[in-house]
């Protein structure tokens, strides 16, 4: 075995336990050098133009102070804004619990499927839709949910519905408030459900045989052993996701804004196309209001990570942060 | 007297050297070495190198001059331009859309070059089209020289078709539906089965100004912008004539003659529909895309023929100019407008170098005929343009390359039926509202069309209800 080095203390600092230990790690923290200066220069820097959220900021001149008056316009004078609040949560929310749900379903479907290339050829179809941009599955879903002028121009779903004599007429499925929100869902879950499955499923097969036997010795079928063995084993995991999964709640956008239009974008908007809307593809350079509208998101995003972080540890006795 | 006369014929000395040297003053604007220019444009980021360097040496050859390109992807232009701002890295000229222009100009970006446009030798040279300078101007000032003609939109109709169903090119509102009757059910195509229908659009409302740019022969005299009448600002939604034309889209779009997705159309969607076969009627850019519509529609059906219809109802819209702004920061804005812009259009060599380019690479002469050469950016496309296009050109250049006679037609139609839009307003009122109007008539057009439970009064009054606080704040802000 080799002998390490014995240490040498720095002469010149004094001998405190974590100098020692710094000197003699010296080396790691030069190599974490980079890595730091990169986060704070794009993680940590970039906070301060929150600054901005109180200001009337456009690139031509320099910005001048206005208070609080952002935030009143967002929050007393611009009801799209509390429509875009209020769709946020509900799909998010509505996602994230579909999300929970289906992934775990479909990684303990997955997991009982006994022969391995059937495994993961399964596992490999339900993972592709996750890696489509969202600009392409929303194409393909416009030509699949189409209403077409006649049999020839009609989406497949809409076809099959006139055939069948379900509908007299064709669903505008996307330019209908009635239908967007749960065809938004169903597309969701359709592209992102089996990447969902990725973490579930490597916990499932880290789970000892060992308890799976005792359960059966103790006369435990399958449908016992998945409620007494699986399920608890994925507690922990379901958890750490669902906190990572609260984190971006209020992070939608490119699903939502590729599956817009100028029907429905008023009962669709969520916060994040309501400030590009409004920042962005608006007669306006004024950087001011979408900046507090941001940091209002940000807020409500912390507050839910840290309340579910909160009744993790009441429920599990720990939570990740 | 002798005192008098003395200062007398001092002070004639002094004005008349003055006056000697005043024209060398205005011949000595200072050249600058160095301009940097903002472009916008669809084509790739290959086109700095392929296209534009070999200008800027030329450019570079004959003035001693540097043009510094700087060509973010289309999509992101704005938020790049936006950011070399807050840089302060300000480029000294940029191009800047109808949308944008009035935006930059009411900030204090731009430099007001009223004063060097009226004093210059390109206005007196008298090759500017001068109605082009004029569609920019702001409360009588000018903050951007015109990159080309505004041009528009015209529709274009599967000429094919008509032939095959014996129909004349309508002349009227009602022959113009018929026509579109006849596209939707009397099979236009002959193969015998029901696939086709009568018009398409991307969407019912444009994304930017003008708004009413397509559909133009169900919007007619109605338009769903703010606009003046007799110099009071109005909002178009709540005239009468916005119920007329809710009711005409209407009715096209139940029968089944519009096409069933126009909402969730965008520009490339509907194209795809018109050069598929699918639908016979189609709103798009006048001039150099008639060309490009029927070589695409014939690929696919080698005996279509396209052609643009004249103004049937309302008249086609020429949008505001494109601009060619200088920046406020500019340190020499006098000096890019002679030496860049008065060469650039100058209707003779310098519009050639800055429209098609450079003889030998851009184009050549083929039996005593100048033809354009293939695109060095787009293997298997002619060259088309370096700044401005040719067939959109706004001053006298005679433009070495003859046009394809189709682009000449299409052109010359849509100059026979249009009428201006102007540059829209930009106070800070404007800006703060606009885009809540724009997201709740966007929505009440569309209900007004496609939704069968909701009349056209209705969806206004509900439009009028939700939209009322901005519209006021906006109307009052532009009457004061």
């Amino acid at each position: 075995m080799t002998q390490m080095p014995a240490i040498k203390p720095n002469p010149h600092y004094r001998k405190s336990a974590l100098r020692d230990r710094m000197w003699k790690y010296r080396y790691h923290y030069l190599l974490f050098i980079p890595v730091l200066v990169v986060t704070f220069l794009f993680y940590y820097l970039p906070i301060g133009g929150i600054r901005f959220s109180f200001f009337r900021y456009t690139p031509f001149s320099p910005p001048s102070w206005v208070g609080w008056a952002n935030f009143e316009r967002l929050l007393f004078q611009r009801p799209a804004f509390w429509t875009a609040f209020n769709n946020t949560l509900i799909l998010s929310l509505s996602n994230l619990a579909l999300s929970m749900i289906c992934s775990v379903v479909l990684s303990l479907l997955l997991n009982e499927v006994s022969t391995r290339w059937v495994k993961r050829s399964l596992q490999t179809v339900v993972y592709l839709p996750h890696f489509l941009s969202w600009v392409v599955v929303a194409a393909i879903f416009t030509i699949i949910l189409a209403p077409g002028n006649n049999p020839a121009t009609s989406g497949l779903i809409n076809a099959y519905l006139l055939k069948w004599g379900i509908v007299q007429k064709p669903i505008y499925f996307l330019a209908d408030s009635k239908w967007w929100t749960p065809v938004y869902l169903f597309i969701s879950r359709w592209k992102e459900t089996g990447w969902g499955t990725v973490i579930f499923l490597a916990t499932l097969t880290s789970i000892s045989p060992d308890l799976y036997e005792a359960a059966q010795i103790d006369g435990a079928g399958r449908w016992r052993q998945m409620l007494n063995v699986t399920l608890p084993a994925l507690a922990n995991t379901f958890v750490v996701v669902l906190i990572l999964n609260l984190s971006k709640v209020m992070n939608l956008f490119e699903s939502v804004l590729v599956l817009q239009n100028a029907r429905v974008e008023r009962a669709t908007e969520v916060i994040q196309t309501y400030v590009y809307h409004t920042a962005l593809t608006a007669q306006s350079a004024e950087y001011g209001y979408p900046t507090a509208v941001g940091l209002f998101r940000s807020l409500i995003s912390s507050v839910l990570v840290i309340s579910c972080n909160f009744a993790s540890k009441k429920i599990n006795g720990r939570g990740i942060l | 007297m002798k005192k008098s006369a003395r200062f007398l014929s001092l002070a004639l000395a002094a004005i008349l050297m003055l006056a000697m040297f005043a024209p060398i003053a205005a011949a000595e604007t200072a050249k600058p070495e160095t301009i940097s220019f903002f472009i916008d444009t669809v084509y790739g980021s290959m086109m700095l190198e392929s296209t534009f360097q070999p200008v800027v040496d030329k450019f570079k050859e004959l003035t001693g001059i540097t043009i510094k390109f700087i060509k973010p992807e289309h999509s992101v232009y704005y938020d790049q331009l936006n950011l070399s701002f807050a840089s302060g890295e300000i480029p000294d000229l940029m191009e800047l859309g109808s949308t944008n222009y009035p935006t930059y100009a009411t900030s204090g970006a731009l430099a007001d070059i009223t004063e060097i446009w009226e004093n210059s030798a390109l206005k007196a040279s008298g090759v500017v089209d001068e109605q082009y300078v004029d569609a920019l101007k702001i409360d009588g000032k000018l903050y951007g020289f015109p990159l080309a003609m505004g041009n528009g939109t015209i529709t274009y109709v599967r000429q094919d078709w008509l032939d095959n169903l014996g129909m004349a090119t309508p002349t009227n509102y009602d022959e113009f539906v018929e026509m579109l009757r006849a596209f939707t059910e009397d099979d236009p195509d002959g193969n015998g089965v029901d696939d086709t229908f009568g018009i398409t659009a991307p969407g019912l409302i444009n994304g930017e100004t003008p708004y009413d740019i397509y559909l133009r022969e169900f919007y007619q005299d109605a338009k769903p912008d703010f606009y003046q009448v007799d110099g009071v600002w109005v909002d178009g939604m709540q005239q009468p004539q916005m119920v007329d034309a809710l009711y005409r889209l209407r009715d096209v779009y139940e029968k089944g003659y519009m096409d069933a997705e126009v909402i969730t159309n965008n520009t490339s969607a509907a194209r795809e529909k018109f050069y598929a076969g699918q639908v016979g009627t189609f709103n798009y850019w006048a001039g150099n895309w008639n060309v490009t519509i029927e070589n695409n529609t014939t690929k696919n059906f080698p005996n279509a023929k396209v052609s643009p219809l004249p103004a049937i109802a309302g008249l086609y819209i020429e949008r505001p100019p494109l601009a060619l702004a200088i920046s406020a920061a500019c340190a020499n804005p006098e000096g890019v407008f002679e030496y860049l812009l008065s060469y650039a259009y100058d209707g003779g060599e310098g519009q050639t170098l800055f429209t098609r380019g450079i003889e030998g690479i851009n184009y050549e002469l083929v039996d005593g005929e100048y033809k354009q050469k293939v695109d060095p950016e787009n293997e298997g496309k002619l060259f088309e343009k370096v700044i401005g296009a040719p067939d959109l050109a706004f001053t006298t250049w005679a433009d070495p390359v003859k046009l394809d006679q189709r682009v000449i037609d299409s052109k010359a139609m849509f100059m026979a039926n249009r009428t201006f839009d102007p540059v829209p307003p930009a106070t800070d009122v404007w800006k703060d509202n606009i885009a809540e109007v724009i997201a709740i008539r966007k929505e009440a057009i569309a209900l007004a069309v496609t939704d069968s439970a909701t009349t056209p009064e209705q969806a206004i009054a509900n439009y009028v209800a939700e939209a009322q606080p901005f519209i006021d704040a906006i109307l009052a802000d532009l009457n004061k």
